[in-house]
């Protein structure tokens, strides 16, 4: 599994390497106090300062080192792995460098941008690790798009069979599967959020038709399950009897795909958060530098 | 609008159905929501692509936002519609009907109906790089957000500060490049004006902007001194003052180790200036203390500091009197003043008039209001509760004024005069006991009675100023003139108000120490109950204090730093 050997790449070398900056780190910030008071602006404070700036730099190189693919500066995996280990050991380290004193001005903004950076890095590893095997479970070893083609065909055998019903239900079921939600906006992916709906024919005839809810295809099934003890014939029973059991197949098909777009998409979130405030906190690194010495 | 919509259909054998459906809406959506009136499936179909609203008599449907639909054939966004009209979009067909009876609008919508497996999948949303969300946008949008809050309006702000205009409040200025808080006190004096401190870009906050307002701030070592050494120019303000750590941290650096950077290595830096060495508050560390007592003239003590000049005063030449540093334990003070603290703290020989008891320190000394010095001791608060200026057992009333020797000659004369002369005071008066040390007196004269009183004045004074009054507590000079008005000079007092200049003791945290309250503590430090000369200084060397202190290497003492007790900025 790419996860696990992302954080036991060659025996975790990267972890050692991290640890060893944290106590390197810590060493050197203890050895101010006094004289040195603890701030970014002792010679301490400058060093840890610049291994700072200097990891923030190459931490943000794994975006175009992943990129490269005819790169042979190490491998993805191993970048991938150091880039964990390091970018944990810098909270260490620009911790350190300003000593916790934090404000309400740009030195402190860097910071709590560089610190959201790493958390939502945290949050990536964490879904990295969690989600990938449930995925696989939820798809039952198969692929998105065998969902999708089993879903396809159960529509087809749906409408087929909804046609051969009375018209209410044939309207209903074919409604229904015309207004199935699947996704849709960033809210309704990472939440599987479901405002599936159907159109009912009004009680009297000919008063028109109306949009109804149907989250999680219940409604539908409702209808037709509702429908089967009134059957009057044996035929049209087995009918209903076999369109909800393609509806019920239907349902679950829906919340697997459902369950696979959150999943999937939470895979990915964290990166629209971690990329964009890599490059917001590259700029307010380089405003941090600059102005600490404009006004040193 | 009431509008019929007629869904054309092929079901599973081919045979074409319809269904109609009744619409009333201001406005028909059309798209692929399903909260759409008409929801039409394929990728190429917008959640919201189309709407359809009533305009004027007819009809007109309009694109949303950049989708494509074709009226006719052409592609248009936004088309008057009559019946007749197809409109499609992505293959979807959607045909304008004469509207039936009681509708305003009829629609037949034939959808497509060869979607495949792969467009059927590809119609739903099913990534995230499909919605709005870009890390592309995103980023480029931060990254000329953060430069232009942080540092460009910032910029801009400071540098029109710097030209004089104003800016309002809101304005971002360049106290968001502030390192952090300033103490409260240059808070309240600059306010956001960091140009106050900062007058240059790129370069560190100067000396010379702190001494616009701390003009009267002198320097640790003076210019001339300064000149003697290979010390170099003085540090910067900055060195020992760091802003921009409040609340939590102090303005000033007390490290010892900024002191003793350059006082270790005394002998190597300081030239011709005679200065100890000192690596720390620790035995062998530091020298012995020193106290500052003048030095009368004539005399050469130790180690000459510069000449003192009280100006006025009437004291004779008091600029021949020098400050000089002398050793606590070996050095001497030439006050000119008598008093022996043994004597007056032995309970058996000296006792308080109110109550008998012994007297206590703080009957002489008042500790000042800033816990480390004390309030000069007066003739007429401390010692004439006991010690009355009489000299005449028959007038035990009659007093001598203090500090004016030359009033205290002429009332001795006026009173003998007057006593030899006026026949009812002659034997008046009651006679108090004799004072065991005071001479026995010859009352009889039978001269004229001028003859007796100035025999009797000019004995009387020369008691006074050599055997007893004056002379007990003060130096009396005799300079055998035959003017007996000029022939006795009592010397001015002379103490130091400060024997520790340029240094901190707080008494009163002292006040306290261990098991010792009160007296003792006092006395733990001052040995003025075996101390019967008051040229001794009484006080404690180094040794004491490392009783209960030591540097910050010490343990279990009480650690001091250099600035615990020195001050930087001279202020003699």
């Amino acid at each position: 599994m790419i996860h696990q050997s992302l954080l036991r790449y060659r025996g975790g070398r990267y972890l050692w390497w991290a640890v060893g900056l944290s106590l390197g780190s810590v060493a050197l910030y203890a050895t101010q106090g006094g004289l040195q008071r603890h701030n970014g602006g002792t010679w301490q404070g400058y060093t840890l300062g610049t291994v700072g700036a200097l990891l923030i730099a190459w931490l943000a190189l794994l975006g175009i080192r992943k990129r490269s693919y005819s790169s042979t500066l190490g491998t993805v995996q191993g970048w991938a792995s150091a880039h964990v280990y390091l970018g944990t050991a810098l909270l260490v380290v620009a911790t350190l460098h300003c000593s916790a004193e934090f404000g309400w001005n740009v030195h402190t903004l860097a910071y709590v941008l560089m610190a959201a950076v790493i958390v939502s890095g945290f949050v990536g590893l964490y879904v990295y690790f969690s989600n990938p095997s449930v995925i696989s479970e939820n798809r039952s070893g198969g692929s998105r798009g065998a969902l999708f083609a089993e879903l396809f065909d159960l529509d087809a055998r749906a409408r087929e069979l909804a046609d051969r019903c009375d018209p209410d239900t044939g309207l209903a079921v074919k409604s229904s599967i015309e207004r199935t939600v699947l996704g849709g906006g960033v809210l309704k992916q990472l939440f599987a959020l479901d405002d599936s709906r159907l159109m009912l024919a009004e009680a009297a005839a000919g008063q028109g038709t109306r949009l109804v809810s149907n989250t999680d295809q219940q409604t539908a099934i409702d209808w037709v399950a509702k429908r089967l003890p009134r059957a009057e014939k044996r035929a049209e029973a087995e009918l209903l009897q076999a369109l909800v059991g393609v509806l019920c197949r239907r349902q679950m098909i829906l919340r697997r795909l459902r369950r696979d777009i959150r999943l999937n998409g939470w895979l990915r979130a964290w990166l629209y958060i971690h990329v964009p405030l890599t490059i917001a906190l590259l700029a307010a690194l380089l405003v941090h530098i600059v102005v600490t010495f404009i006004y040193w | 609008m009431r509008a019929l919509l007629r869904q054309l259909r092929q079901t599973a054998n081919r045979v074409a159905e319809y269904a109609d459906t009744q619409i009333v809406a201001d406005a028909i959506t059309i798209g692929s929501a399903p909260d759409c009136h008409i929801q039409l499936l394929g990728h190429a179909v917008a959640p919201e692509h189309a709407v359809i609203r009533r305009s004027g008599s007819g009809l007109n449907v309009s694109a949303r936002g950049g989708a494509r639909i074709t009226v006719n054939g052409a592609a248009t966004s936004s088309s008057r519609l009559a019946p007749g009209d197809v409109v499609e979009i992505a293959g979807n067909r959607l045909s304008v009907l004469e509207q039936p009876p009681g509708f305003d609008a009829a629609f037949a919508v034939q959808q497509r109906a060869d979607v495949s497996k792969s467009e059927f999948e590809s119609g739903f949303r099913t990534e995230l790089e499909q919605t709005w969300l870009s890390k592309r946008r995103t980023a480029w949008t931060l990254l000329l957000l953060v430069p232009l809050l942080a540092f460009a309006i910032p910029l801009a702000t400071a540098l029109l500060h710097r030209s004089g205009t104003v800016t309002p409040s809101w304005v971002a200025d360049d106290t968001f490049w502030s390192a952090g808080p300033l103490t409260a006190a240059h808070a309240q004096a600059v306010g956001r004006k960091c140009e106050a401190c900062h007058q240059q870009f790129f370069v560190h906050a100067r000396d010379q902007d702190c001494r616009k307002c701390h003009d009267q701030v002198r320097d640790h070592v003076s210019p001339a001194h300064l000149a003697l050494t290979k010390l170099g120019p003085p540090g910067r303000c900055g060195q020992c003052h760091e802003e921009h750590h409040a609340p939590g941290g102090s303005l000033i650096i007390r490290d010892d180790r900024l002191c003793v950077a350059c006082h270790a290595d005394a002998h190597g830096r300081f030239g011709s200036l005679e200065v100890q060495p000192v690596t720390g508050f620790a035995p062998g560390e530091h020298p012995g203390f020193m106290a500052t007592v003048l030095e009368p003239p004539g005399s050469h003590e130790i180690e000459r500091l510069g000449s003192i000049s009280r100006g006025g005063g009437g004291d004779p030449e008091p600029q021949d009197w020098r400050p000089v540093r002398v050793p606590v334990l070996s050095g001497h003070e030439h006050s000119n003043l008598k008093f022996s603290h043994a004597q007056h703290l032995d309970g058996s020989r000296v006792q308080r008039t109110s109550d008998s008891k012994p007297l206590g320190c703080a009957d002489c000394h008042t500790l000042a209001a800033d816990g480390e010095h004390f309030a000069p001791i007066k003739m007429a608060t401390a010692c004439s509760r006991c010690h009355e200026l009489t000299f005449d057992e028959r007038s035990p009333e009659r007093q001598l004024p203090h500090g004016k020797p030359r009033d205290a000659m002429l009332m001795i004369e006026d009173y003998y005069a007057r006593r030899f002369s006026d026949p009812t005071m002659a034997n008046a008066g009651p006679v108090r006991r004799r004072l065991p040390d005071s001479p026995v007196v010859d009352e009889t004269c039978r001269d004229a009675p001028i003859t007796c009183a100035t025999r009797r004045a000019v004995f009387e004074i020369t008691n006074q100023f050599t055997r007893r009054g004056c002379v007990s507590c003060h130096v009396v000079r005799d300079n055998g003139s035959a003017d007996i008005h000029q022939r006795y000079e009592v010397q001015p007092v002379r103490l130091i108000g400060d024997y520790f200049t340029d240094t901190h003791f707080n008494h009163r945290l002292h006040a306290v120490q261990k098991d010792l309250t009160g007296d003792e503590a006092c006395l733990s430090c001052h040995k003025a109950r075996t101390t019967s000369e008051s040229s001794v200084l009484m006080l404690p060397d180094i040794g004491k204090c490392l009783e209960c202190h030591g540097d910050a290497r010490a343990r279990n003492r009480v650690t001091l730093q250099c600035a615990s007790c020195h001050a930087y900025h001279s202020q003699s």
